[in-house]
C-alpha cells in the first residue's frame, strides 16, 4: 500500500479513537443534570461505562500506535486564529500520551467503581459522578493535547474541576476553604504558566508541541537571554500542579475532599499532570542555560537545575513532615509530595524517562494506598486517626494485604515491588546528571519513606484497636475491596517492564535504550545497571524498618514528639509553611486592597464627589441644571427623530 | 429594509405597542415587551449567523438621509467591531426584560424605559454616524438615571444616582465637546465614519487637533465605561440599580464608550493615538490592579461584581494601548464577553437581593445547597470571570495578553497577576461566601428559579460557553475589522511592531521594556 495513504488512514483511526476516549466522560457528565441523574444505578453505570470504554480504547490505543516513533498528530481543529497567533485543538497519540492515557482511564475506573460503595449513601450522589467524568476529562484534555495553550486550557479546567471535587462538601468550612486553598495556589503556578507559554510563542510563533520541538532542535538559542526564565516560567506551573515547595500546601489540605477523589487526584492525574506536561516540554527545559542580563550576572544555573533542586527539596521536606502525621491520609498526602518530589527531581536530573516510570507505578500503588485508606476510613466509621486504630489485619483482611502490598511498592521493596525499579532508575538518572548530593537526597528520602509508611502500618493495622470503631471495623464489600485487589497486581508486577526504556527510545531519543533479555536479568537490572542507588536504597530501606520497628511495635502513643521536642512540633506544623501563605502573603494582598478600598471610598468618591468643598458641589449643581435642560432637549429631538425616520422608512 | 434597521425598530414597535395598550390589559405590557425583545434576538442571530465572517467593509448597510445640509444621516451597517455586540445587545436585552417580573410599580414605565435602552443601544452600535452613535447612547443612557432613581434600592440610593449621573453627564459632555470639534474642524461637514475617514486622509488634521480631540474622546467616552480614575460611579450605580438596568448599562451601554473609540477616535485620528496610547497604558493598570484590589474589600456582592467590571475593562484598555491586530481583536472579544458575563452577574445577585433583600455577603452563604440552580449559575458565572476556560472571557483575555506582548511584555504580567491570582482571590472568596458554607438566616426557605424563570440565565450561560468553546466564530468576524482599525489607526507610525506583527519580538530586549 501507499505509505502516505496507509498513514491518513491510521492518523484519522487514531484521531477518531481519542476523540471518544476523551470525550466520553464528558457526555456522560453532561447527561447527568440532563436527566440521567435521576436515578442512581444509571448514573454510575453511565460514568463507569464511559470511563471503562475509555481504558478499553486506551489500550488498544497504546498497542496500534504506541510503538510507533514520534507518534500520530491529526488534523487538528481550529480554535482561534488572528495575525500570528493560531490556536488549535488538535489530539496527540503517541507512546508517552497512550501510556500516560492508560493510567488515566485505568486508575478513573476503579475510582468510579470503588465511589459506588463509598459514595453510596450521600444525597449529592449524581453531582459527584457528573465531577468525576468533568475532572476526568480535563485530565484526559492534558494528556492529549498537542500544543502549549490547550495544554494550558485543560490545566485551568483540572484546577476548576478538581475544585468542585475537593469542595464537594460544600457546607463543611475546611471543605470549602480547601478547595479554594487549592486553586488559589495553583493559580499562581499558572500565572508562571502562562507567561511562560507567550514567551515561547513569541520567540518560535507557534505553540504546536512538534514544530516547537523542531524549531529549538534547528536552533536552540531561539529564545536567546530568555531561554532559562522561559522553563522556569513553564515549571512555575508544574510546580502548582504537582505540589512542589512553596506551592505544595494546597495537596495535605485538599484531603477534605471524599478520599476516592484523593486517589484521583493524588495517584494519577492532577499533580502527576505537572510531571507529565514537563516531560511533554522537556526540549524546551534541556536547553543551554541562558538569562536576561540582570540575572546573567548571578551566573545563573540551567532551569533543569532549578527543577531538580525544587524536587529534591520537596521529596525531602514533605518525608519529614509525614513522619509526625496522625491523620491517615495526611501521611499518604505528604508521602505523594514526596514521590512527587522524586518525579520533578528525575526531570531535573535530565531523567525524563525515569519520572514516567515511577509516575506510572507510582499512580498504581499511590492509588492502592489511597482508596485502601478509604476502605479503612469507611470501616472504621470515618475514623482518619491512626492512632484511634490497631489490629484491622484481623477485620479488615483484604485490605490490610492490599495496602501492606501498597506499602512495600512506595518503600520500594526490591525485586517483589514495582516501586523498587522505578525509585531506582530516579537514582540512577541523578548520578548520570553528576548531581552527587541530589543523589545522596533521594536516598535519604528512601528511608525516610520506609519509617513513616511503617510506622503507618504499625500503628493502625498491627497490634491491638486502639478505640470502639477499630474494634468494629469491618470490611465495606466487593465494590470497594474489587478495585484494591485489582491495584496490587500492578504494584508488584509493574516495575518488571522496561518502561523507562522503552519511553527513552520512543520519545526521549535517547541514544542507547537498555532492554534487559532474561528473568534474571529483569528481576535484579538496577543491581546490574545502578548498583549503587540499588544497594544504598536496600540499605536506608532496612534501616527506616528497624527505627520504625523499635519505635512503633505495639506503641500506644507516638514517642516521637518527647525525643525530638521542638523538631517534632515544627514536623507536626507542616514546618511552618502554611502559616506562611496564611499571614504574609494573603495578608499583604489584604492590606494594598485595605488601603485602596479606602483611596476609593474616601478620595474618588468621598472628595471628588460628595464634596466637603463647596466648589464641588457647586459644579455639581451646575450640572444637574444642565442636565435637566438636556432632557427636555433629548426628548425634542427623540420626537423629531423618530417622526423622520418613521416617514422615510415608510416612503 | 437592512436586517439591522429592522433590529433597531423592533424594541421601538414594542414601545409603540406597551403605550397603546391601556391599564385595563396591563398584563399585556410585559408580554409585549418580552415578545419584542425576542423578536429582536432573533433578528439579532439572523444579522450575526448572516454576516459574512472574512469579508471586508460593512454589510446589511442602509442609509438615509437626514439632514443633508448639517451632514446627518441614519446610517447603518455591520462589521466585525458591532456584530458581537449587537448580538450581545439583543440577547442581554431579553434576558433583562425576561428577569423584570420583579417589578411591581409603574410597569408600564418600566418596561417602555427597558425598550428604550435596547433599542438605543443598538442604535448606538450600529450607527456609522458618529452623530447617530452618540445620540442613540444618550438615548439609552437617560432610562439609566431614571431607573436608578424610580426603582432603585438600598440606603445610598440617593447619592448613587447623583454620583453616576454627574459623571457620566460630565463623560458625555467631553465627549460631545470632541465629537463637535472634530466635526468642525475636519471641513467634512459630516460625521460619517466613510465619508470622514475618506475625507480626513486627503485632509488630515493638524497633530495638535488630533491630540486634542483623542484626548477629548479618550477621557469622555472612557468615563462611561469606567477608566481609572474616572470610575467609582459604576460599582455604586450597579449596588442600587434596579436588576435590568445593572444587566443592561454594566452588560451593554458601558461597551458604546469602547466602541465609539475603536469607531471613530482610532482610525480617524491616528496621530492622536500615538500621543495617548501611552498615557492609556498606565491608566489601563488602574483598572486591572486597583480596580482588582478594590474588588477583595468588598463586603456587598454587587459592589464586589462591580469593581470586577471595571478590572475586566481594564484588559479591553490595555489592548486599546498597544494597538495590535491580534489585541484589539482580543478587545473586542473582551467586550463581547464580558456583555454577557456582566448581565449573567447581575441578573443573579438581583435575585438573590429580590429574596433576600441583602447582598452582605457574610449573611447570605450555603445558596448552592439552598438555590441548586441559582447557585450553580453564580458559580459557573463567577469562575468565567475569574478566566476559566470554557467560557468566553478566557479566549478574549487570553489574546489579549498575547496581543499585548510585543509591545508591552511588562503590562502582560501585571495583566496575568491581576486576572489570574487577584481575580481568583476575590471571585472564589465571594463563591465560598455566598455560594458555599451553611444556608445563611436570610436563605432559608427561599424558592429557587424553576421553569421558564430559567431561560434569561440559560441563555446567557449557553452564549458565554459557546463563546468560549468556539471564539473563533467570533473571531473570524472580528478579525478584517480589527486589521482596517489598526492600520488606519497605526498609519505613518515609526512604532514598528505596532501593527500585528506578533512574533518579530526581539526577545533579548523585550524585559527592558
Amino acid at each position: 500500500m501507499d505509505p502516505i495513504s496507509h498513514t491518513a488512514v491510521a492518523s484519522s483511526n487514531a484521531q477518531d479513537l481519542a476523540w471518544v476516549v476523551l470525550l466520553f466522560p464528558l457526555i456522560s457528565a453532561a447527561s447527568i443534570p440532563l436527566g440521567v441523574g435521576r436515578s442512581r444505578a444509571l448514573t454510575h453505570a453511565m460514568a463507569i461505562g464511559a470511563v471503562a470504554t475509555g481504558f478499553v480504547l486506551s489500550v488498544s490505543l497504546f498497542l496500534l500506535f504506541g510503538f510507533t516513533k514520534g507518534g500520530i498528530h491529526a488534523t487538528p481543529l481550529p480554535w482561534l486564529s488572528v495575525g500570528g497567533l493560531k490556536l488549535q485543538i488538535g489530539l496527540t497519540v503517541d507512546t508517552l500520551s497512550t501510556l500516560m492515557l492508560m493510567v488515566v482511564t485505568g486508575i478513573s475506573t476503579l475510582v468510579h467503581v470503588f465511589s459506588t460503595r463509598y459514595m453510596d449513601g450521600d444525597r449529592d450522589y449524581p453531582r459527584y459522578f457528573a465531577s468525576l467524568g468533568l475532572f476526568t476529562f480535563s485530565m484526559l484534555g492534558i494528556v492529549l493535547s498537542d500544543n502549549l495553550v490547550q495544554t494550558f486550557i485543560f490545566w485551568e479546567l483540572v484546577g476548576v474541576t478538581s475544585y468542585l471535587l475537593v469542595g464537594f462538601w460544600h457546607e463543611k468550612p475546611s471543605a470549602a476553604d480547601a478547595a479554594k486553598k487549592a486553586f488559589l495556589t495553583n493559580r499562581i503556578g499558572d500565572f508562571g504558566f502562562i507567561l511562560g507559554i507567550i514567551l515561547v510563542w513569541s520567540a518560535a510563533g507557534t505553540v504546536q508541541f512538534t514544530d516547537l520541538a523542531a524549531k529549538f532542535h534547528t536552533d536552540p538559542r531561539l529564545l536567546g537571554g530568555l531561554t532559562s526564565l522561559a522553563g522556569v516560567l513553564i515549571f512555575l506551573g508544574a510546580m502548582g500542579k504537582s505540589a512542589q515547595v512553596p506551592l505544595h500546601v494546597w495537596l495535605p489540605d485538599a484531603m477534605e475532599g471524599p478520599t476516592p477523589v484523593s486517589a484521583l487526584i493524588h495517584a494519577a492525574t492532577m499533580v502527576a499532570a505537572g510531571v507529565y506536561m514537563l516531560c511533554r516540554v522537556f526540549f524546551l527545559l534541556d536547553l543551554p542555560a541562558a538569562w536576561p542580563g540582570f540575572l546573567a550576572t548571578l551566573g545563573g544555573p540551567s532551569a533543569l537545575g532549578i527543577i531538580a533542586w525544587v524536587g529534591g527539596i520537596t521529596s525531602l521536606l514533605a518525608g519529614l513532615i509525614a513522619i509526625q502525621q496522625n491523620d491517615i491520609k495526611r501521611i499518604l498526602a505528604y508521602s505523594t509530595l514526596s514521590q512527587l518530589g522524586y518525579m520533578v527531581m528525575a526531570v531535573g536530573c535530565a531523567g525524563p524517562d525515569a519520572a514516567m516510570f515511577h509516575l506510572t507505578t507510582h499512580a498504581c500503588f499511590k492509588a492502592l494506598l489511597f482508596l485502601g485508606a478509604g476502605s479503612v476510613i469507611a470501616g472504621c466509621h470515618h475514623e482518619q486517626d491512626i492512632w484511634q486504630m490497631g489490629g484491622l489485619w484481623k477485620r479488615m483482611p483484604t485490605t490490610s494485604i492490599c495496602f501492606a502490598i501498597g506499602t512495600a511498592a512506595l518503600c520500594g521493596l526490591p525485586i517483589v515491588t514495582s516501586g523498587f525499579y522505578s525509585k531506582d532508575a530516579i537514582f540512577a538518572s541523578a548520578l548520570a546528571a553528576d548531581r552527587p548530593v541530589l543523589f545522596a537526597v533521594g536516598v535519604l528520602v528512601a528511608g525516610l519513606t520506609t519509617l513513616y509508611m511503617a510506622r503507618l502500618y504499625l500503628v493502625a493495622f498491627l497490634g491491638e484497636p486502639r478505640s470502639e470503631s477499630a474494634g468494629h471495623a469491618h470490611e465495606s464489600g466487593t465494590p470497594m475491596t474489587l478495585p484494591l485487589v485489582i491495584l496490587a497486581l500492578p504494584s508488584v508486577t509493574l516495575g518488571w517492564l522496561p518502561i523507562g526504556s522503552f519511553l527513552k527510545e520512543m520519545s526521549f531519543g535517547g541514544g542507547h535504550p537498555h532492554y534487559p533479555d532474561s528473568i534474571t536479568d529483569i528481576l535484579f537490572d538496577p543491581f546490574n545497571h545502578s548498583p549503587l542507588g540499588a544497594v544504598l536504597g536496600l540499605g536506608l530501606i532496612v534501616f527506616g524498618g528497624f527505627v520504625a520497628v523499635s519505635l512503633y511495635w505495639n506503641a500506644t502513643v507516638d514517642p516521637l514528639p518527647k525525643t525530638l521536642g521542638w523538631v517534632s512540633t515544627a514536623l507536626r506544623s507542616r514546618l511552618f509553611f502554611d502559616a506562611i501563605f496564611d499571614r504574609v502573603v494573603v495578608p499583604i494582598h489584604d492590606a494594598i486592597a485595605a488601603l485602596f478600598g479606602l483611596i476609593d471610598r474616601w478620595l474618588l468618591q468621598g472628595l471628588v464627589v460628595r464634596g466637603g468643598s463647596g466648589a464641588v458641589d457647586l459644579v455639581g449643581r451646575g450640572l444637574r441644571l444642565v442636565q435637566t435642560g438636556n432632557i427636555q432637549t433629548y426628548g425634542f429631538l427623540f420626537v423629531i427623530g423618530v417622526a423622520v425616520l418613521v416617514i422615510l422608512a415608510l416612503k | 429594509m437592512s436586517p439591522v434597521t429592522l433590529l433597531i425598530l423592533l424594541p421601538f414597535v414594542g414601545i409603540l405597542a406597551i403605550l397603546l395598550t391601556p391599564s385595563k390589559y396591563a398584563f399585556a405590557w410585559r408580554l409585549w415587551a418580552q415578545l419584542f425583545s425576542g423578536l429582536a434576538a432573533l433578528a439579532s442571530l439572523f444579522v450575526f449567523f448572516g454576516f459574512h465572517p472574512g469579508a471586508a467593509g460593512y454589510q446589511m448597510v442602509q442609509r438615509l438621509e437626514w439632514n443633508s445640509e448639517l451632514g446627518l444621516a441614519f446610517h447603518v451597517g455591520v462589521d466585525g467591531l458591532n456584530v458581537g455586540l449587537l448580538l450581545a445587545t439583543a440577547l442581554v436585552g431579553f434576558a433583562a426584560v425576561w428577569v423584570s417580573d420583579e417589578i411591581e410599580k409603574y410597569t408600564k414605565l418600566f418596561y417602555v424605559l427597558l425598550l428604550t435602552m435596547i433599542g438605543g443601544a443598538l442604535g448606538a452600535f450600529a450607527s456609522l454616524d458618529l452623530f447617530f452613535v452618540y445620540f442613540f447612547n444618550e438615548f439609552a443612557l437617560l432610562p439609566t438615571f431614571l431607573m436608578i432613581g424610580i426603582w432603585g434600592r438600598g440606603d445610598q440610593k440617593n447619592f448613587a444616582t447623583f454620583q453616576i449621573t454627574l459623571y457620566l453627564s460630565l463623560g458625555a459632555l467631553v465627549a460631545l465637546v470632541g465629537l463637535v470639534c472634530l466635526y468642525a474642524l475636519s471641513g467634512a461637514n459630516t460625521l460619517d465614519v466613510l465619508v470622514l475617514g475618506a475625507w480626513l486622509k486627503e485632509h488630515p488634521l493638524p497633530a495638535g487637533l488630533q491630540t486634542l480631540i483623542f484626548g477629548l474622546l479618550l477621557f469622555g467616552f472612557g468615563t462611561l465605561v469606567g477608566l481609572f480614575p474616572f470610575h467609582s460611579w459604576a460599582p455604586l450605580g450597579y449596588g442600587v440599580a434596579p436588576t435590568a438596568t445593572a444587566m443592561m448599562h454594566a452588560g451593554i451601554l458601558k461597551k458604546v464608550g469602547l466602541f465609539v473609540l475603536l469607531r471613530g477616535a482610532f482610525p480617524l485620528l491616528p496621530l492622536g493615538v500615538q500621543n495617548w496610547t501611552g498615557v492609556l497604558a498606565v491608566l489601563c493598570l488602574g483598572n486591572l490592579l486597583y480596580c482588582g484590589w478594590v474588588a477583595m474589600r468588598q463586603k456587598d456582592l454587587n459592589l464586589l461584581l462591580g469593581n470586577s467590571s471595571l478590572a475586566h475593562m481594564g484588559f479591553v484598555f490595555l489592548a486599546l494601548a498597544s494597538t495590535t491586530v491580534i489585541g484589539i481583536t482580543g478587545a473586542v472579544l473582551v467586550m463581547v464577553a464580558h456583555a454577557f458575563l456582566a448581565a449573567l452577574e447581575f441578573a443573579l445577585s438581583g435575585y438573590l437581593y429580590r429574596r433576600t433583600g441583602t447582598l452582605e455577603m457574610l449573611m447570605l452563604g450555603g445558596a448552592f445547597r439552598q438555590m441548586p440552580f441559582i447557585g450553580a449559575a453564580l458559580i459557573a458565572a463567577l469562575m468565567a470571570g475569574c478566566g476559566v476556560p470554557g467560557f468566553a472571557n478566557f479566549a478574549g483575555e487570553l489574546t489579549v495578553m498575547f496581543g499585548v506582548w510585543s509591545v508591552m511584555p511588562w503590562h502582560v504580567v501585571i495583566a496575568a497577576w491581576g486576572g489570574l491570582v487577584i481575580g481568583g482571590i476575590y471571585m472564589l472568596r465571594a463563591i465560598r461566601k455566598v455560594a458555599h458554607g451553611e444556608v445563611g438566616k436570610v436563605l432559608e426557605g427561599k424558592p429557587d428559579v424553576v421553569g421558564l424563570a430559567r431561560v434569561p440565565y440559560v441563555v446567557l450561560l449557553l452564549a458565554l460557553v459557546f463563546f468560549g468553546v468556539a471564539p473563533g466564530v467570533l473571531v473570524d468576524r472580528i478579525r478584517p475589522s480589527a486589521e482596517r482599525v489598526v492600520s488606519l489607526a497605526t498609519a505613518g507610525a515609526s512604532k514598528t511592531g505596532a501593527a500585528g506583527h506578533a512574533s518579530v519580538l526581539n526577545p533579548t530586549s523585550a524585559p527592558a521594556h
